[in-house]
């Protein structure tokens, strides 16, 4: 068989998806498993997005859209970004695409050289550093320690920043700690990027709407206008409207760099599935209380989650201010052995065991570059999420 | 540093962009515009498609699928290729991607490293050159003559070879041509490819329902068996059943080269959208009489065209076998002026006088890679071709 490119081996299956798998087969095999690994709602999709695509369809929207997303849905974007964020885009500083990770890959292909550098606070969803290594970049990865809330420090950034940099990537509320910073907080990254006028910043606010106790979101160009013009603002449907098969991203920016993302996405897919746009439009116009009554779930299983994690042996889990994760640290099982004779040595070793013996799926710290710990995802039904962290206390408990 | 990486740069700016930039100023200002230009036929959705799309919103499919696609259209697809092709694929050797671009986009993504070179005989679609140029690699184009039919000569395809060929792609039926290989014209292309073990071969089938007068087109692994270990069979959803909106493609390939491609995906846009795919399952699997009826329609429409085209002064229209475009030739009507007074140095001169003078939108043929020619869509409604045909035919009367 002819061979491979060097670029397919820089590229790895996300751990993610690699651990929902194996949680799959072993279902499959007859065993009791619950699944804290995903990253999607368990929620339906909003019955007028559901009614929106159900008449796109009708109506015949079934041809090929504009590369850069429909016109009604640019404009729903538009209205999106102004009323969320008060920001304004104009329609050709809009680009729709196949879900948020296409806005990133897009990006990144279209603007990423050879040994430039794409500054990563993590931990981090590992698609930034993948696709950063896809197109022969650097990921220069900055650490952002559990005593700091998982949020990165503008002097971490500032040390990272050199004249390769071509990227700062923030992902506000973080994949997967569910931390956010503040606008405070991010004045201060942006004070840093105000004195390095080479370095674009990537602000991935696909989570913005889910954030607890009333913390509110901000997004780095709403907080530093005058570095709009170097700032792409990239979110989406599948987080916030339980929208995820229906793979609707979109991203704000200058016009030069949403034209170079367009024509990556005109090589790479072309345009987005229609019925799904349409679909879209009725989401982000649509009324707010189905998402509403979906935050508090989130919130009273966060509470739940760490809670309960922080009653198992060994575990300490930070209480973060959004998205539907926690990432407890792990460090006190590490050096035990697991009633079934597993020894401990990593991470990985815990999330396998867990799995392997209390059938519990999680996705280990290493995957998103920290250890050591564990990403547990509460887009879960109550009784699961219960199920499955009294499956870790006992686990905890049973390690010596 | 420039905001572009050098991999963007090295694409050329579309070709088209004159061209339809006349076409909207003039639609907008309210002239009679026809367009033939179109890469998507002008049918609806069949009903039963869409109604499956509704089921599948109704059932709550709205979550991420398995990046490669869902079991049941991936199922769906093994038969479709066994049915038609005689092919046997495993689903395992199957991925579902967001158009069948995209596929292509993941292959050669997966395999090419700089200066590779990839065989593409022309005229071809621009997005192969494109992709190619995207992923390093270095297209070698193959020009194929009128006088053959538009088909590659496999004493060509021999003479492309070098150690550095990587890929051989054939688009059968082919855009912009309609030009189609029957099983035994693939013969003497597969015995070259026979005796070149390092070569990928990619074959993009995408229009094979499409073709008329009982041609029948072959395609590659059925041709030569023993080519399947290194072949991908391109195919989609969108030209047979007018579902190019929706956005689902898929290949066949060995189980390596498929893994591959996913693995890319899974970076890229991981799955294509889900209520998409559950059409794409229904388009394939359900009733087939509307494809054969739009078939039908389009071989009228050929037939007239080509007839229409033959009458046109310093035109030369050959009659394809497949796909919905003919491919004129108008050397005849190059070197002289119209009766708008505009000198048609070349084929895109001729194409923007045309749609200047009578309002007909065509592609040039230098968008394909082979100046000298015009494309003509007849997915258009059969009044509006014969009209178009009309205004064609006064304009070349008026050229002098």
């Amino acid at each position: 068989m002819p061979g491979f490119s060097q670029r397919l081996s820089r590229v790895q299956i996300a751990a993610s998806v690699q651990m929902s798998i194996k949680a799959r087969e072993l279902r499959a095999a007859g065993k009791p498993v619950i699944t804290l690994t995903t990253g999607e709602p368990n929620f339906d999709s909003p019955p007028h997005a559901i009614e929106a695509a159900h008449q796109a369809a009708l109506r015949g929207d079934t041809k090929y859209p504009p590369q850069d997303g429909t016109r009604a849905l640019k404009e729903a974007v538009q209205r999106k970004f102004r009323r969320d964020s008060g920001l304004d885009y104009a329609l050709d500083e809009i680009a729709v695409s196949n879900g948020g990770k296409q806005c990133i890959f897009n990006a990144i292909m279209a603007t990423v050289n050879a040994g430039d550098e794409v500054v990563i606070p993590v931990p981090a969803w590992v698609a930034y550093s993948q696709t950063t290594e896809l197109c022969e970049g650097v990921p220069v990865l900055v650490g952002c320690s559990q005593n700091n809330g998982f949020k990165p420090r503008a002097e971490d950034i500032e040390a990272a920043i050199t004249p390769r940099t071509k990227w700062l990537i923030l992902n506000n509320p973080n994949n997967p700690t569910g931390a956010c910073c503040s606008a405070g907080e991010i004045a201060e990254i942006a004070a840093v990027v105000r004195r390095h006028p080479h370095v674009w910043v990537m602000s991935d606010d696909m989570y913005e709407h889910l954030l607890f106790d009333d913390f509110r979101h901000a997004t780095f160009a709403q907080v530093a206008p005058d570095l709009k013009d170097r700032t792409l603002t990239l979110s989406g449907v599948s987080k916030t409207y339980a929208m995820t098969g229906w793979r609707i991203g979109f991203a704000g920016g200058p016009k030069p760099l949403i034209r170079a993302m367009v024509v990556m996405q005109g090589q790479g897919t072309a345009g987005v599935s229609t019925v799904g746009q349409a679909a879209a439009v009725a989401a982000l116009d649509g009324p707010r209380d189905g998402v509403d009554a979906q935050i508090e779930a989130y919130r009273r299983r966060r509470d739940l989650a760490v809670e309960m994690l922080n009653r198992a042996r060994g575990i300490t889990c930070h209480r973060p201010e959004g998205a539907f994760y926690v990432f407890p640290n792990v460090a006190g099982c590490l050096g035990k052995t697991t009633t079934g004779g597993r020894t401990l040595d990593t991470d990985e070793d815990v999330c396998l065991a867990l799995l392997e013996e209390s059938y519990v799926a999680t996705v280990h710290g290493a995957a998103y570059h920290m250890s050591p710990y564990l990403r547990i995802s509460t887009a879960t039904a109550d009784e699961d999420l219960q199920e499955g962290l009294s499956r870790i206390q006992i686990f905890c408990e049973g390690l010596q | 540093m420039s905001l572009t990486a050098e991999r963007l740069d090295r694409i050329q700016p579309s070709l088209t962009i004159a061209i339809s930039t006349v076409a909207r100023r003039m639609i907008a200002e309210g002239k009679n515009v026809i367009s033939l230009s179109q890469g998507e036929p002008d049918f609806d959705t069949p009903r039963n498609i869409k109604d499956a799309a509704i089921r599948a919103l109704e059932a709550g499919q709205t979550k991420y699928t398995d990046v490669s696609g869902t079991p049941e259209l991936r199922k769906a697809v093994a038969e479709k290729f066994a049915r038609d092709s005689g092919i046997d694929y495993k689903p395992e050797e199957i991925i579902i991607s967001t158009g069948a671009k995209q596929a292509l986009f993941n292959a050669m993504l997966a395999t090419l490293n700089p200066e590779d070179e990839v065989i593409i005989p022309s005229p071809c679609w621009v997005s192969y050159p494109d992709i190619v140029t995207l992923a390093d690699g270095k297209p070698v184009l193959v020009p194929c003559g009128q006088n053959n039919g538009f088909k590659l000569r496999a004493g060509d395809l021999e003479a492309a070879i070098t150690p550095k060929t990587r890929w051989f792609m054939l688009n059968n039926p082919c855009n912009p041509t309609g030009a189609a290989y029957s099983a035994a014209e693939l013969k003497p292309i597969c015995e070259v490819l026979m005796r070149h073990p390092q070569i990928w071969v990619l074959t993009d089938d995408i229009y094979d329902k499409l073709a008329y007068g009982g041609f029948r087109p072959g395609t590659i692994v059925a041709v030569e068996p023993r080519l399947k270990d290194r072949t991908l069979t391109v195919h989609g959803v969108s030209k047979s059943y007018a579902m190019t909106g929706w956005r689902i493609g898929f290949a066949g390939g060995p189980v390596a080269l498929i893994k591959a491609m996913d693995k890319l995906q899974s970076q890229s846009t991981s799955n294509a959208n889900s209520i998409a795919q559950a059409a794409a399952v229904e388009a394939l699997t359900g009733q087939q009489d509307t494809v054969e009826a739009m078939r039908k329609v389009f071989e009228q429409r050929r037939d007239l065209v080509v007839e229409m085209m033959n009458q046109a002064p310093g035109m030369n229209c050959s009659r394809p076998d497949g796909a919905f475009y003919v491919y004129p030739s108008i050397h005849g009507c190059i070197g002289k002026t119209s009766a708008g007074g505009r000198p048609i140095k070349d084929d895109e001169a001729f194409a923007l006088a045309l749609l200047a003078e009578e309002g007909v939108a065509t592609v040039h043929g230098a968008a394909f890679c082979y100046p000298g020619y015009i494309r003509i869509s007849y997915a258009n409604a059969t009044e509006d071709l014969r009209e178009a045909c009309i205004r064609i035919q006064r304009f070349c009367q008026g050229l002098h």
